[in-house]
């Protein structure tokens, strides 16, 4: 009985310091994996910033003021808001303005 | 061996001492095995202590500052990671090498200088050149050169250029805030130090009251303006009378937060907030409120304006004599000095003075750029300075300290704390400075002044938007007196003035006669067909909508452009 007790907990020290063996070296891998993707989102959030940053810079209005403009837009007048119910009573087929 | 054991065991006792103990030995080493399984599980279910990797610098890589948006969100100013090049000139092999191949790559920088830097053995840190292109870096990390080595900085970027310059302030190269908004972040801990520039946690971003669209909009017609008028200096300003937020700050010349010496040319001075100015007759709007507020008059009284007034060695003329008895709405509308003159002596100095006070006009005000330049009184507060004061000459304040002021005469009777953070929804606290009903009639007597055929501000009208009020042409005072030919010239208005949302004040520094002008100098010639020009754009963009004329028949639909 106890030979078997014996050969049963060697096999299970045996095979317990396989299964730590492997976890350790699965966490080692994971870990890298972790930093490796924790670098990755540094790197896509600095992207970012410096995307946000490009995007205002295009978009400044003083950029897109003289391209609309060039594209026959202009500022709103107070001439080309409509009331609602203006069109009543006219025809039945309506679209809406266009502003030039 | 246990056969060696057990027999002495068995010899010893009687055989069941013996298998006890060593069934004890064995629940020993199991309960061991279970510690250690139940370790193993634990481990592999929790999760154990991570490892981190320390930085092996341990200085400080700089401040990592909140990005400034505006009211909409739209990026104002951020932080971005910039390579910066240093030395270490104990590790510096070949001094001739380094110096030149660094300037070929950066022709900007001095040779003479680098030289003698990179010459002193006794320093173990030198900083070459930051904030460099990653193109720049490219090159110079492709030299090799031993005893250089680069630090990821971070470096603040305005990406909307000047705009709002004046606002933004700027920061230095160690990114800490010098001046505007930036050093109020820095004054109010909102700057975080950090170590690691690439992992570092951004702080929330602040969100002012400013509109890029309007701003951009103002700054944009007060460049024509400055052409047009061939103007020294020109500044704008829309408050909102609801909430106290500044929407738009302009000063032309304007300054680059990228360029921090600009900020302390004194020819770019922020003239909103930095500096005080006898702004003239749109103070006539707070002398004819006094008069209304205190009872002293209703808008049909009526004066003797026709003989000038007396005020010490001076003598008060009125720019439009009518030659004949003037009403208090007259007053208003005809810009009388001698009018105005009038009811400020009716009401009295001490209550002119407390009534400005209360107005917030008289004492030092802060906004979250700094301090407003602190108002300029008069040394004594007599007959003398209660007339000119009631025309805007004598008193000196910024102009916004004024338009706050005149605020609270338009929202209602409320005085309101201006702002360049935007405000949460919450209600504000306001302090009640002024009756309603004095509110009213000056909401109706400042649109007069636009509406009128003898106003002085016909032109300020913006068609659908209501604008009301009042020009000011203030000579500026020079060596000897004031000089007629240079003048700030103003409106300050309020749109739509049926209940007033925004309070507009357009400065024109020293404007000179056009042919447009028909040779004059006047507010009512330049600042505001300003003023109409730039309502006529912001307010689509603050989503004021126009008031629709009721007798223009509407257009058909399928012919809008007719409209126009």
């Amino acid at each position: 009985m106890h030979r078997t007790a014996n050969l049963f907990l060697l096999l299970f020290a045996v095979v317990g310091a396989f299964a730590l063996y492997a976890l350790k070296y699965d966490a080692r891998r994971l870990e890298l994996r972790v930093q490796a993707q924790e670098r990755a989102v540094e790197k896509l959030e600095g992207d970012i910033t410096v995307l946000k940053a490009e995007y205002a810079h295009l978009a400044r209005p003083e950029r897109i003021e003289p391209m609309a403009r060039g594209l026959g837009l202009a500022p709103v007048t107070s001439r080309q808001y409509l009331r609602l119910d203006a069109g009543r009573g006219g025809r039945e087929e309506s679209r809406a303005p266009t502003p030039r | 061996m246990r056969r060696m054991i057990l027999p002495v065991a068995y010899a010893n006792s009687a055989g069941a001492r013996g298998a006890r103990r060593s069934l004890l030995a064995l629940a020993f080493v199991l309960l061991c095995f279970a510690a250690i399984a139940t370790q193993l599980v634990r481990l592999a279910l929790v999760g154990g202590s991570r490892t981190r990797p320390t930085a092996a610098e341990p200085s400080l890589h700089g401040w990592a500052r909140p990005d400034i948006v505006d009211r909409h969100g739209r990026l104002m100013a951020t932080d971005l990671a910039v390579h910066s090049l240093y030395a270490d000139p104990q590790l510096i092999q070949d001094l001739d090498e380094a110096v030149e191949k660094i300037t070929a790559v950066l022709p900007s920088l001095d040779e003479a200088e680098l030289r003698k830097a990179l010459a002193d053995k006794s320093r173990r840190f030198v900083w070459v050149a930051r904030g460099l292109s990653p193109r720049h870096a490219q090159r110079i990390h492709d030299l090799g050169l031993p005893g250089v080595a680069f630090r990821t900085e971070l470096r603040r970027v305005y990406p909307l250029g000047a705009l709002a310059g004046h606002v933004l302030g700027t920061v230095n190269l160690d990114n800490r805030g010098l001046a505007g908004i930036e050093r109020m972040l820095d004054d109010n801990g909102l700057v975080e130090p950090v170590k690691d520039v690439a992992g570092a946690a951004k702080p929330a971003a602040v969100r002012l009251s400013l509109d890029i669209g309007a701003q951009h909009a103002v700054a944009e017609e007060l460049r024509r303006a400055l052409k047009q008028f061939a103007a020294v200096a020109a500044a704008a300003l829309v408050l909102d009378v609801r909430t106290g937020e500044i929407v738009v700050a302009v000063s032309l010349p304007e300054v680059d937060p990228s360029r921090p010496a600009e900020l302390l040319d004194p020819a770019k001075l922020d003239r909103l907030i930095a500096g005080t100015f006898e702004l003239g007759s749109i103070y006539k709007i707070l002398t004819i409120a006094l008069a209304l507020e205190y009872g002293i008059a209703d808008l049909d009284s009526i004066y003797d304006v026709r003989q000038p007034l007396s005020a010490g060695a001076h003598v008060i003329k009125d720019l439009y004599p009518q030659g004949r008895p003037l009403t208090a709405r007259e007053i208003f509308l005809y810009s009388s000095n001698v009018g105005s003159g009038m009811l400020a002596l009716q009401a009295g100095g001490e209550q002119q003075r407390a009534f400005l006070a209360k107005l917030g006009l008289l004492h030092a005000i802060r906004t979250e750029t700094g301090p407003v330049a602190t108002p300029q009184l008069p040394k004594t507060w007599g007959r003398t300075e209660t007339i000119t004061i009631a025309y805007g000459h004598g008193l000196a304040v910024a102009p916004l300290q004024f338009a706050a002021a005149v605020a609270a005469v338009v929202n209602g009777g409320e005085k309101l704390v201006p702002t360049f953070l935007a405000r949460a929804d919450a209600p504000v606290a306001a302090e009640r400075v002024l009756t309603a009903a004095t509110s009213a009639s000056m909401r109706e007597l400042m649109r007069l002044g636009v509406t009128h055929a003898a106003g002085t501000g016909r032109r300020a009208e913006a068609e659908g938007y209501g604008v009301g009020g009042k020009t000011g042409t203030a000579e500026i005072p020079g060596r000897g007196g004031y000089q007629e030919k240079a003048v700030i010239s103003s409106f300050l208005g309020g749109f739509p003035m049926e209940s007033p949302q925004y309070v507009t004040l357009v400065l024109l520094f020293e404007p000179q006669s056009t042919r447009d002008t028909g040779g004059r100098i006047t507010a009512g010639v330049n600042a505001a067909p300003v003023t109409a020009r730039i309502v006529e754009r912001i307010a689509p963009i603050l989503g004021v909508l126009p008031r629709l004329v009721e007798a223009r028949t509407p257009p058909p639909f399928d012919a809008p452009h007719q409209a126009q």
